[in-house]
C-alpha cells in the first residue's frame, strides 16, 4: 500500500504544543534495549537537531513577517520533538556509551543506505565513509575496553561485527579532497535525496557530539581519541553536504526536510519493537504531516509551485530500517578498503602520486603519532589483546588481523 | 499539462560537468545534443542549451506569475498576472513541443537552464524573502519589478528565437518554429509592454501623490487596491 503524505491532514502545527511533563520521557534500559531501537534514537535526534538548525538558517534570510513565525513555531515543536527523542537516552549511559551507539548507527545506517542507493556515484560516496566509521566503532571499542573495562559488545549485541576498517590514522586527508560532484535536483531519484538528506543529518549530529564531548574526558588517550575522530566527521559532513544540489529555493529545501522527517519516522515506527518508542514515533510521524502540510502551503504561496511537482506520489516502498549489515561490510572492506581520494575521484592508494597532497598532509597530521593507534596498542598492552567482535571469521583484510602485544 | 518542474518521474536528465553528476540513464553529452535541430545550420548543442534556457525561464515565470498573482492585493494586477500567467504557461507546451520535434528532450537542464533557474529562483525569493521590510506600496512594485526583469529575458528571448529562425533553410522544421514565433512574440510584447507601462504609470501615481507616511494599514490597503482603476 502507497502512503502519501499529501493526502494525510496530520496534526495542525498549533495543535502539536506538548507540557513539560509530556516533554521529560522515560528513558530505556540502557543493557535491555535492543540496540537498533537505541539507534533509531540517535538518528532521529539527529534529524530534529538538523531540521532546527535548517529552520535558524533558513530564518536568517527573510524578514517576512508570516515565513518567520511559521518557522519559529514549527521549530518550537521540532525542538520538543528532539527533547522527547534524545530524553529516551539514559543517564546512566556514558557518552562513550552513547559514542558506540553513535558509530553502531553510522554504521548501519551508510550500509542500509549504501545497499538500497540507485545512483551508483552516491552509493560509492556512502561506501568510501562507511569504512571509515567501521573503525571508529572499533577504536571507541579499543577505549571502553581499555577505560571502563566492558566489552561493546554488551551494547551492540553482536548485530555489528566490531574489527579494523580502513584504519583512522588514513583518513586524514586535505579538505579539499572532501568535496564531490553533486546530483542534480531535477534528476535525482527521490530515494537518493533522502538518503542524502538522512546521511548529512546523522553525520552532523555525530560530529556536534564529538565537538562537545571531547573535552568530558580526564584521560589524555580518550581527549586525543574524541579530537581525532571528531575531526573525521567534520570531513564526512562536508564529504555528504557536497553531494546536494545547492539549486533548491528555502522554501524547497523546507519541503524537503519535513518529507525526509515524515519518510523517517515512518521507517521508525514500522519497524519499532519497543511499544512506548513506537508511540512517539507514531505521534511524531502525525506532527511531521502537519508541518510538512505547512511547509507546502508557503511553497505553494510565495513560489508558486505546487508541491506535488517537486515530491513524488507516495513515499519510498521501502522503510529506512536497521538491520545487520556483516556481509555487505565485509565485502565494500575486502574491495574498497586501499581506497582514497583524489578531489571528485576515489583511487587506489598505490594510485595517488608521491607528491600528493594527501601526504603531505598526512605527515602534517600525524607527525606526532594518531590517538586512534595508542588506544589500540594501549588496550593491547593492558589486556594482552585489544578488543574485537568479529563474529563472522577474521578480517577480510590480512593486515588488519591481529598483532601480539609486545612487552 | 506541460512540465513546471522536470524530476526524474518525468524524464529529467542532464550533462555532466564538473561539479555535476547523474545516474547514468539520466545523462545526455553533446554527442547526444549534436543531432538537436539537424538540418536547421545551427550548432544542435548550442541551440539545445539555449532553448532548455528559454524553457527553464517560461516555467519560472509561470511559477512568478502564480506567486504575484496570489499575493498581490491590486485586482487590476492581479488580473494582468493571472491572464499572463496562462499564457506563458502555453509558452512552455509550445517550447516543450518544439524541443520534442527538434530531436531533444524537454526534460533537459542542462547548464544554461541551470544558470537561469539560478537566477530566476532568486528573482522570485526577492519578491518575498525581505518583505518584512517594505511597505505595501514597495511590496507591489518589489513583485511588479520582478515581472518586468522577467519578462525583459523573455522578450530578448523569443526575439532572438525569431532572428536564429531567419537563419533556418526552409521546410518543416522552420516552419514549426516561424508558427511558435508568430504565436508568442506579439504576446511577449505585450507582456513587457504592459510591465513597462505598469511600471511607468505607478511610479508617476506615487510620485505625483500625497505622501502615505503615518496612513493606517486599512488605507495603505484601500490605496493599493484603488491604483489603476482609473
Amino acid at each position: 500500500m502507497t502512503f502519501d503524505p499529501l493526502a494525510e491532514r496530520g496534526i495542525p502545527v498549533e495543535d502539536q504544543f506538548r507540557s513539560w511533563a509530556e516533554l521529560n520521557v522515560e528513558p530505556y534500559d540502557k543493557l535491555d534495549v535492543h540496540p537498533y531501537t537505541r539507534a533509531r534514537v540517535i538518528l532521529m535526534n539527529g534529524i530534529e537537531v538538523e531540521s532546527i538548525i535548517f529552520s535558524h538558517q533558513f530564518a536568517r534570510q527573510t524578514d517576512n513577517a508570516e515565513i518567520l513565525r511559521a518557522l519559529a513555531l514549527s521549530r518550537r515543536v521540532e525542538q520538543q520533538q528532539q527533547k522527547v527523542v534524545n530524553g529516551l537516552n539514559p543517564g546512566n549511559q556514558s557518552p562513550l556509551e552513547t559514542t558506540i551507539g553513535y558509530e553502531q548507527v553510522a554504521v548501519d545506517l551508510t550500509s542500509w543506505l549504501a545497499r538500497h542507493e540507485p545512483d551508483p556515484m552516491l552509493k560509492q560516496a556512502l561506501d568510501f565513509a562507511l569504512l571509515e566509521d567501521f573503525d571508529h566503532l572499533y577504536r571507541y571499542a579499543d577505549l571502553y575496553d581499555l577505560l571502563d573495562g566492558e566489552n561493546a559488545d554488551q551494547l551492540t549485541k553482536h548485530l555489528t561485527e566490531i574489527t579494523p576498517g580502513r584504519p583512522t590514522f588514513a583518513h586524514h586527508r586535505h579538505p579539499y579532497d572532501e568535496l564531490k560532484a553533486h546530483y542534480s535536483t531535477n534528476t535525482v531519484d527521490p530515494l537518493s535525496r533522502l538518503h542524502v538528506m538522512t546521511i548529512v543529518a546523522a553525520e552532523q549530529q555525530t560530529m556536534n557530539f564529538y565537538m562537545n564531548h571531547a573535552a568530558d574526558w580526564v584521560e589524555p588517550i580518550a581527549r586525543g581519541l574524541y579530537v581525532e575522530i571528531g575531526m573525521v566527521e567534520e570531513q564526512h559532513v562536508s564529504h555528504y553536504e557536497s553531494l546536494i544540489d545547492p539549486l533548491d529555493s528555502w522554501c524547497k529545501q523546507w519541503v524537503f526536510h519535513e518529507y525526509n522527517e515524515v519518510y523517517l519516522y515512518w521507517s521508525m515506527m514500522e519497524q519499532e519493537i519497543d511499544p512506548g518508542v513506537k508511540r512517539i514515533w507514531e505521534l511524531h510521524l502525525d506532527m511531521e504531516i502537519g508541518q510538512l502540510q505547512e511547509a507546502c502551503r508557503f511553497l505553494r504561496k510565495y513560489e508558486g509551485v505546487e508541491p506535488q511537482e517537486i515530491l513524488p506520489p507516495a513515499l519510498p516502498d521501502t522503510p529506512l530500517v536497521f538491520e545487520e549489515n556483516k556481509a555487505y561490510v565485509r565485502e565494500i572492506l575486502a574491495t574498497e578498503y586501499a581506497l582514497r581520494t583524489d578531489g571528485f575521484d576515489y583511487v587506489d592508494v598505490d594510485d595517488l602520486p608521491s607528491d600528493h597532497r594527501y601526504f603531505e598532509f598526512q605527515a602534517v597530521m600525524n607527525r606526532d603519532g594518531n590517538p586512534s593507534e595508542q588506544v589500540v596498542n594501549e588496550d593491547r598492552a593492558e589486556a594482552g589483546t585489544e578488543y574485537r567482535d568479529e563474529t563472522d571469521g577474521d578480517n577480510p583484510i590480512e593486515e588488519l588481523r591481529p598483532v601480539a602485544a609486545t612487552s | 499539462m506541460p512540465t513546471l518542474t522536470p524530476t526524474k518521474a518525468t524524464g529529467g536528465v542532464t550533462k555532466l560537468v564538473p561539479a555535476i553528476y547523474a545516474e547514468p540513464d539520466r545523462q545526455i553529452t553533446d554527442a547526444d545534443l549534436a543531432s538537436f535541430m539537424a538540418g536547421s545550420e545551427l550548432n544542435g548543442p548550442f541551440m539545445a542549451e539555449m532553448l532548455s534556457g528559454m524553457l527553464a525561464h517560461e516555467r519560472c515565470g509561470r511559477h512568478l506569475y502564480r506567486s504575484c498573482e496570489g499575493r498581490t492585493l491590486n485586482p487590476i494586477l492581479q488580473a494582468k498576472y493571472r491572464e499572463f500567467g496562462e499564457e506563458t504557461e502555453q509558452h512552455v507546451e509550445i517550447l516543450e513541443q518544439l524541443i520534442t520535434e527538434s530531436g531533444g528532450n524537454p526534460s533537459y537542464v542542462g547548464p544554461m537552464a541551470r544558470a537561469v533557474l539560478g537566477t530566476d529562483t532568486n528573482l522570485v525569493q526577492s519578491t518575498f524573502l525581505l518583505e518584512g521590510s517594505l511597505d505595501l506600496m514597495t511590496a507591489e512594485t518589489s513583485m511588479l519589478d520582478a515581472v518586468f526583469l522577467a519578462e525583459s529575458m523573455d522578450h530578448t528571448n523569443w526575439k532572438l528565437f525569431t532572428r536564429l529562425t531567419e537563419t533556418m533553410p526552409d521546410g518543416d522544421l522552420r516552419s514549426r518554429y516561424e508558427a511558435a514565433s508568430r504565436q508568442v512574440e506579439p504576446q511577449e510584447d505585450e507582456h513587457l509592454g504592459w510591465a513597462t507601462q505598469t511600471k511607468e504609470r505607478l511610479t508617476l501615481l506615487q510620485a505625483t501623490s500625497e505622501a502615505p507616511a503615518g496612513s493606517k494599514a486599512d488605507e495603505l490597503i484601500a490605496r493599493v487596491k484603488n491604483w489603476l482603476a482609473d
